[in-house]
């Protein structure tokens, strides 16, 4: 009975954002319309909550099979995996919409807000089907539809020649990483007869060890490129500020974990862990994005591309508990292997809820005071209350402080790096309770880069005279922050209500674990800490204190001004030339009149930061790209002997082939 | 009995910070040859505070109220993961040295917070230095935790001080040896102190703790002066607590207990003679060079982890 609720819920969510939202958009201009377009869409991922909920709680999966009605086999079904990821979508996607309502009406005028509106219906529905896909034509068609999609979605916003471009390299990239996810399904072919997911699943088990190798690289690449794992994060910084702030919260947000799906998928679905090197190569990967990734961030003072920046870091955190679940794998410690893939996925779900809020927040902000740069802004907490404290709350999640959700998962993924030392491996056994200061490391400095970001866009004095003129967000887009915020709180305190459908998750898909007891542990102490802070802090509050209104000593000027305040850049300084190194930064100081160094008219300075990335490992490859093609130019004669030529040469080598293949 | 036990702990490390900090000073005023106040001036000095008024400046929010009730409920929090007495705290049988270290950064989040609410350059300032310090400290102090905690099988503080307990005296690693060393250049940095800060100083060219607190007034600066002094305390019972354990007993009775008192007192009293020397006798280092300090530490701590590979049996 309930199965049937869920396979028909599962239709209607597939139906609604597919056909009937869009559909309804273009025949109808109204409005009404408009409205009733969005209402589909809250109800059609409501549906889909319905729908994760049931597969989490063990309901047989409903599978609907559109084999018929597509050139290959092509169907959906929800397993526990797709499940929780289904939850994570739809979960997230009923806030922004309710946001995305309101803010696309402010900020988009007609014949683009209905393209907008139908673009983020399919790019919805094109998770969907990546998350709940059976078969591997039915991934790779959301997957591709995915890209496309939101390349669309950032075109829709604005027309310019560097939007243009960054939209070129976010479709470049991600068509690579796309070539390298196909390889990975493709690999196994030889093994398998076919690309339903159950029979790369049995054919996992068999396959030889290079070609597991080269499926586990070739996904590992193929997905890292979409998760922005540096070096393949060229793309994030750029699409993700691009993008209107809705948009940006779905990609940055919900995007970036399909990614974390497909490679759970692959490395302990299909092939079920492998060698070490897998883990620690998984694991370097995290470090590195963790750690490149919030130093970047730090340095930044446009907003959206801090947070995109933070993406990276995080994505670096999920992979860090990945890889030493990976590591826990190939040492036979099933039970430390599912704690550290449960820290993994709890993170990845507490990244979406926290870093879609961050990202409404950013839009809330720039729809008040017109711009994200945070040089610019300054004391919106007295004029935004509900979007201030809701970003405040985001930001205490992303940190990983205690009573926030990102804390929690970060403890587990602590706790499992601490576990690496009861291993018997001692390469393993040093390795990862190092991490745990690598990790301590990447939150310590998204702290202060978090203590900035706030501070500075929210507290003190206005920096600009569109900051001072603020006004809090309409009523639907606060009412969707505020819902992401009671969540991450709620996970915060209660851990336990994710923590429990993780665990029999992390059982179905790592064999021989049970339910490891870190989990029940934070479950626990957690309540219990809040209960005694909260009460310290009421009883420090409770007495009624006298306070009274006294400007801030002004060091004997008659005022402070804004300006004397300290910016984002100066409060960023000692980090970044502490870490000079990473930066490599490109000062210019130019003074005028050259002749008199020593009394300038003008002084101007410029210091870009030179992403190293782009010159010495994309610009090379580039470069060799373009050899090649340049070398191929040679047989491209235009001349018709010479095609037939090729014709012939390639038809006797297939013959070749044939006849002498052992 | 025990919970009451545990709720004694808590509150001996709330209610004797100030001491600690009147203790420091003093001796090390009779070592820069001064009288120096008495010891229970920051009682006094906090009785004060609580009784004057808030002076708030107008352009702040209430991020710059709550910021001190937070820090200071994270930091009495924080207090209740120490074992001091007896091998158990109020939240240490559970809680581990992770969500310690944790909280301690959700009160430091909290103030910095409060110092960039005051709208004015010093509190910037000091927010800016506390945030380069602290990301830079919070590696070595949890890796050095870690080592121990490897050595112990546990992480919660109270399984850990235990496990100190039944070793032999004589008997420390280099594992303890590394340990400690990076775990007490870590205090100095976390609380403020010499080489890192200096607790006393109102120069905008040095400060840091200072700076983020200058706007804080009244019973808003008592809740703040009164989580310095607890972190302080805290950290020197918790190096107490893990290294030199020795004295706490393990069941409870009258004598056994008056005697772990008086042994921690013992304790802490030497290591605040320790802090009152190198406060007297070292030089503020050079913004710049408390990187490289921190850097030491955490090449000393990560040192720590990597021997517990041979220390272990």
């Amino acid at each position: 009975m309930f199965t049937e609720i869920t396979a028909g819920a599962f239709v209607l969510v597939l139906a609604l954002l597919g056909l009937l939202v869009p559909l309804i958009l273009i025949v109808a201009r109204a409005a009404g319309a408009r409205k009733l377009a969005i209402a589909l869409i809250l109800a059609a991922v409501s549906a889909g909550c319905v729908v994760a909920v049931g597969g989490l709680l063990g309901q047989t999966a409903p599978v609907l099979d559109f084999s018929r009605a597509a050139p290959f086999s092509f169907s959906l079904a929800v397993d526990p995996l797709s499940a929780f990821f289904l939850l994570l979508v739809s979960a997230v996607a009923i806030p922004v919409t309710l946001f995305g309502g309101s803010y696309f009406e402010l900020h988009q005028p007609e014949p683009r807000r209905r393209w907008t509106w139908i673009f983020y219906s399919w790019f919805l529905l094109s998770m969907i089907v990546v998350v709940t896909a059976a078969t591997g034509f039915a991934f790779l068609v959301g997957w591709e539809l995915m890209t496309l999609v939101s390349a669309a979605l950032i075109l829709v916003e604005g027309d310019s020649e560097e939007r243009r471009h960054n939209v070129f390299i976010y479709l470049l990239m991600m068509h690579a990483g796309a070539a390298a996810v196909a390889a990975a399904f493709f690999l196994f072919l030889p093994f398998s007869h076919s690309l339903d997911l159950s029979a790369l699943r049995a054919a996992g088990a068999a396959l030889p060890g290079g070609i597991r190798a080269a499926i586990f690289l070739s996904a590992f690449v193929g997905f890292g490129t979409k998760a922005g794992l540096i070096p393949l994060h060229l793309w994030l910084p750029r699409a993700h500020p691009l993008a209107p702030s809705p948009v940006s919260a779905l990609m940055s947000g919900i995007m970036l974990k399909t990614a974390v799906y497909g490679f759970v998928r692959f490395a302990f679905d299909f092939l079920a862990g492998g060698p070490s090197w897998f883990g620690y190569v998984v694991l370097l990967a995290g470090a590195v994005s963790g750690l490149l990734g919030v130093l970047y961030a730090i340095a930044e003072h446009d907003l959206k591309r801090l947070l995109a920046y933070h993406s990276v870091e995080n994505i670096g955190i999920i992979y860090l508990g990945l890889g030493t679940s990976l590591l826990f794998l190939s040492n036979h410690a099933p039970l430390w292997a599912s704690l550290a893939l449960i820290a993994a996925l709890l993170h990845t779900f507490n990244h979406a809820l926290f870093k879609s809020l961050l990202f409404l927040g950013a839009g809330a902000i720039s729809a008040a005071a017109h711009t994200i740069d945070l040089e610019e802004l300054g004391g919106l907490l007295r004029r935004m209350p509900i979007t201030g404290t809701t970003f405040l709350i985001a930001c205490c999640s992303i940190v990983g402080l205690p009573l926030f959700n990102g804390f929690i998962s970060e403890w587990l993924t602590f706790r499992s790096f601490l576990a690496g030392s009861v291993l018997t491996n001692t390469r393993a056994q040093i390795v990862l309770p190092l991490m745990v200061g690598v990790l301590a490391l990447i939150g310590g400095l998204a702290a202060a880069c978090f203590v900035k970001a706030f501070g500075v866009a929210f507290l003190g004095r206005s920096r600009s005279a569109e900051a001072e003129h603020a006004v809090e967000a309409p009523v639907p887009m606060r009412i969707g922050m505020t819902m992401l915020a009671a969540a991450c709180v709620l996970i915060g305190i209660l851990p336990g209500i994710l923590l429990h459908p993780l665990v029999s998750l992390g059982q179905a898909l790592i064999p021989g674990s049970g339910v490891p007891e870190e989990t029940l542990i934070i479950a626990r102490v957690i309540p219990w800490t809040a209960a005694i802070i909260l009460g310290v802090v009421v009883i420090a509050v409770l007495p009624k204190r006298t306070h009274r209104m006294v400007p801030t000593w002004g060091c004997g000027f008659s005022q402070l001004t804004s300006r004397m305040q300290y910016t984002s850049t100066a409060f960023s300084k000692p980090i970044r030339f502490v870490f000079t190194r990473v930066y490599r930064p490109d000062r210019k100081v130019e003074r005028l009149p050259t002749d008199q160094p020593y009394f300038p008219v003008s002084i101007s300075y410029r210091s870009v930061r030179t992403t190293s990335f782009e010159k010495s490992l994309y610009r090379p490859f580039v470069e060799g790209v373009v050899w090649l093609a340049q070398g191929l130019r040679r047989a491209q004669t235009g001349n018709i002997q010479m095609y037939l030529l090729y014709i012939f040469l390639a038809l006797v080598s297939l013959l070749a082939f044939l006849r002498f293949q052992p | 009995m025990n919970l009451a036990l545990d709720l004694a702990q808590a509150l001996l490390i709330v209610l004797c910070a100030p001491l600690v900090r009147g203790i420091i000073a003093r001796w090390k005023a009779i070592l820069q040859r001064r009288r120096g106040a008495s010891i229970w001036r920051p009682y006094a000095e906090l009785f004060k505070l609580f009784r004057k008024e808030d002076l708030v400046p107008p352009t702040s929010s209430a991020i710059f109220r709550v910021a001190p009730a937070v820090l200071f409920g994270a930091t009495v929090c924080a207090a209740a993961f120490i074992p001091v007495l007896q091998p158990s705290a109020l939240l240490a049988s559970r809680g581990d040295f992770f969500l310690l270290v944790y909280l301690l950064a959700l009160a430091r989040f909290f103030l910095s917070l409060g110092a960039l609410d005051g709208g004015s350059a010093f509190g910037g300032m000091g927010a800016s230095r506390e945030a380069l310090v602290s990301s830079l400290a919070e590696a070595p102090l949890l890796l050095g935790l870690a080592a121990v905690a490897i050595l112990a099988h546990r992480a919660e503080l109270a399984g850990m001080a235990a496990w100190t307990l039944e070793q032999n005296v004589f008997d420390v690693s280099a594992v303890h040896i590394l340990a400690l060393t990076s775990l007490a250049m870590v205090t100095l940095a976390e609380t403020g102190r010499m080489p890192v800060d200096n607790p006393t100083t109102h120069l905008e060219l040095t400060m840091i703790h200072e700076g983020m607190v200058l706007e804080y007034s009244g019973p808003s600066l008592a809740l703040v002066e009164w989580s310095a002094a607890i972190k302080l305390h805290l950290m020197l019972a918790l190096l107490v607590a893990l290294f030199f354990p020795w004295g706490m007993t393990s069941h409870i009775s009258g004598w056994g207990l008056a005697g772990a008192l008086l042994f921690y007192a013992l304790k802490v009293v030497a290591l605040m003679a320790l802090v009152s020397v190198i406060e007297s006798a070292v030089a503020k280092l050079r913004m710049y060079l408390v990187p490289d300090f921190l850097g030491v530490a955490s090449a000393v701590s990560a040192l720590a982890v990597i021997f517990t590979v041979l220390v272990k049996r």
